[in-house]
């Protein structure tokens, strides 16, 4: 099952071991490694369309990468078949963006959706573990909601209630602050960190919002361009030197990572004359 | 030089994509054995796909039946056989009409919802989260869908013919005078099980596992994007036209022997 390089460390979950990943002829990753600890916060913060994505679908093992191991708690991700991949997941949560709530179930089925796939739990049971979950993000209030009712934030918040429901080792979360005002943003941060602390799970935050992630954060990976460009504490890669993420941090429309989209020379664009 | 180029592409994405939907069929069949279990999940999409198709169903049949009886009486007047009406409603509906009206009209209604839900369903990520938390959407979403499809279809089929007999009864004996007892009568005599009936029903369910099965796929195939999904929808709904019309021939053609 697992590959025979493949020897855990302890302290880490993660490893990526020189991983590259392209898409048609576009390389998205170029020989990318990085490790997740065990039971710590780790960011993965980098521009829109840098691969953060793509690395939570490697680790989920929704696609599989053109060389190198993905090894999530020993077990290489990309030798696994559907079945065992599949036993893998009831381990592992994915925060999608959107949430990716089912739009015909209430917010209490969408919770109790997992057990009810993979458990054969009695209905009392289930009730009082679903209402605990939906609890802890605050929200057990609106158990009876449908996902059309609820706001961005708090649409979320259920997410994060269904993904934490079946006890995971690790939840990846892909941009969990996107498109939330401040105080939902705060709320989501602080219940990242809350469950990180409280249920020792194993965090992964991608995004490219620095101010919050950074707060929440025991390690942060910097991407740019399919390459790991920063690594440190939130602490030592906001004091970085280096221009990439310098840039990044501070919000620079130009450095190295530049802000026009390769084009030929402007003046021979406009007096060129050709097709559009 | 660029036709063929562009023909030959048209041609090898064609054949690709039904080699595609052969595989996916294969495995939403091959998924259905969990849902014996879980019967539940095909009774809510048989509601779905069934009892909420069933008041188009219902009133098509009926107008269909009733211009099937004045037209009928209309021809058969000139003959004086205008007795044998309700032989000529109860085959023309049994055999024809019936399924093939119906999976029209199940292909416009339940099949073009179906590909959008499921569609819709895959834009916004819920498909993938299911897959992320474990549970094979196949299993999950599309079997239960698919499975409720195929045995709707000959259920509604069948009440399409039955409320269509009763149409062409209001107008031809309750308008036009046919005499009640002779346009039962002879449906009666002339109707076969085993030629007429069966076949009508062989017809349904074919119909409908192709519907359910192009609905199925053009949902779990669209770009997952609003235009994509607005194609799919457009595609369950011409495709799965012309595959009954055409298959509707096949059979007609192997059922009679005569060709």
């Amino acid at each position: 099952m697992s590959a025979p390089a493949a020897v855990p460390s302890r302290d880490n979950l993660v490893e990526i071991r020189d991983v590259s990943f392209k898409y048609g002829t576009r390389t998205i990753l170029a020989n990318l490694s990085a490790t997740i600890a065990r039971g710590k916060i780790t960011a993965i913060m980098g521009g829109s369309g840098c691969g953060k994505t793509t690395l939570l679908n490697l680790i989920g093992g929704r696609i599989r990468p053109s060389q190198g191991q993905v090894i999530v708690d020993g077990i290489n991700v990309p030798d696994l078949g559907k079945k065992d991949l599949f036993e893998l997941r009831k381990r592992m949560a994915l925060l999608f963006q959107t949430g990716a709530l089912f739009t015909d179930l209430s917010v209490f089925e969408n919770v109790a959706f997992p057990i009810r796939e993979h458990t054969k739990l009695p209905e009392p049971l289930l009730r009082h573990v679903v209402l605990m979950k939906l609890n802890t993000v605050g929200l057990r209030g609106a158990r009876d909601l449908m996902p059309s009712e609820l706001s961005g934030g708090m649409a979320r918040r259920v997410a994060l209630a269904r993904a934490i429901v079946m006890e995971p080792m690790m939840i990846m979360y892909d941009e969990p602050f996107t498109g939330l005002d401040p105080i939902s943003k705060g709320v989501i941060a602080k219940q990242i960190r809350e469950l990180n602390d409280a249920l020792g799970i194993t965090s992964i935050v991608v995004s490219h919002d620095v101010v919050e992630t950074c707060l929440i954060a025991d390690y942060a990976y910097l991407m740019g361009d399919g390459r790991i460009i920063g690594e440190g504490t939130p602490a030592e890669v906001q004091q970085s030197k280096s221009e990439y993420v310098r840039q990044f941090m501070d919000g620079l429309a130009d450095g190295p990572v530049p802000y026009t989209y390769p084009a030929r020379p402007y003046l021979d664009d406009l007096l060129g004359g050709g097709g559009p | 030089m660029k036709i063929f180029q562009t023909l030959g592409a048209i041609v090898v994405n064609g054949l690709e994509r039904v080699g595609r939907a052969a595989l996916f069929l294969y495995e939403v069949v091959s998924g259905s054995w969990v849902l014996l279990r879980r019967f539940y999940l095909v009774i809510q999409q048989v509601f779905a796909v069934g009892v909420l198709t069933l008041l188009i169903i219902l009133v098509s049949g009926l107008f269909v039946g009733m211009v099937l009886g004045l037209q009928g009486y209309n021809t058969l007047v000139r003959f004086g056989a205008e007795d044998s009406l309700g032989l000529l409603v109860a085959l023309s509906l049994v055999r024809e009409l019936g399924p093939v009206v119906t999976a029209l009209l199940f292909a416009g209604r339940a099949g073009s919802a179906l590909t959008a839900e499921i569609g819709l369903m895959k834009a916004t990520e819920q498909l993938a989260g299911m897959e992320m938390m474990a549970v094979n959407p196949v299993t999950r979403v599309i079997a239960p869908r698919f499975l409720a499809g195929v045995a709707a279809m000959p259920l509604l089929a069948a009440m399409f013919s039955a409320i269509g007999v009763m149409g062409g009864q209001v107008v031809g004996v309750g308008l036009l005078g046919v005499d009640s007892g002779a346009f039962w009568s002879q449906m009666q005599n002339g109707v076969d099980f085993h030629d007429d009936i069966l076949n009508g029903v062989i017809k349904s369910v074919v119909f409908g596992i192709v519907v359910s099965w192009i609905a199925v796929f053009e949902g779990y195939d669209a770009v997952p994007t609003s235009e994509g999904v607005s194609r799919a929808t457009n595609r369950t709904v011409v495709y799965s036209s012309l595959a009954v019309l055409g298959l509707d021939f096949i059979m007609t053609a192997l059922m009679l022997g005569e060709v």
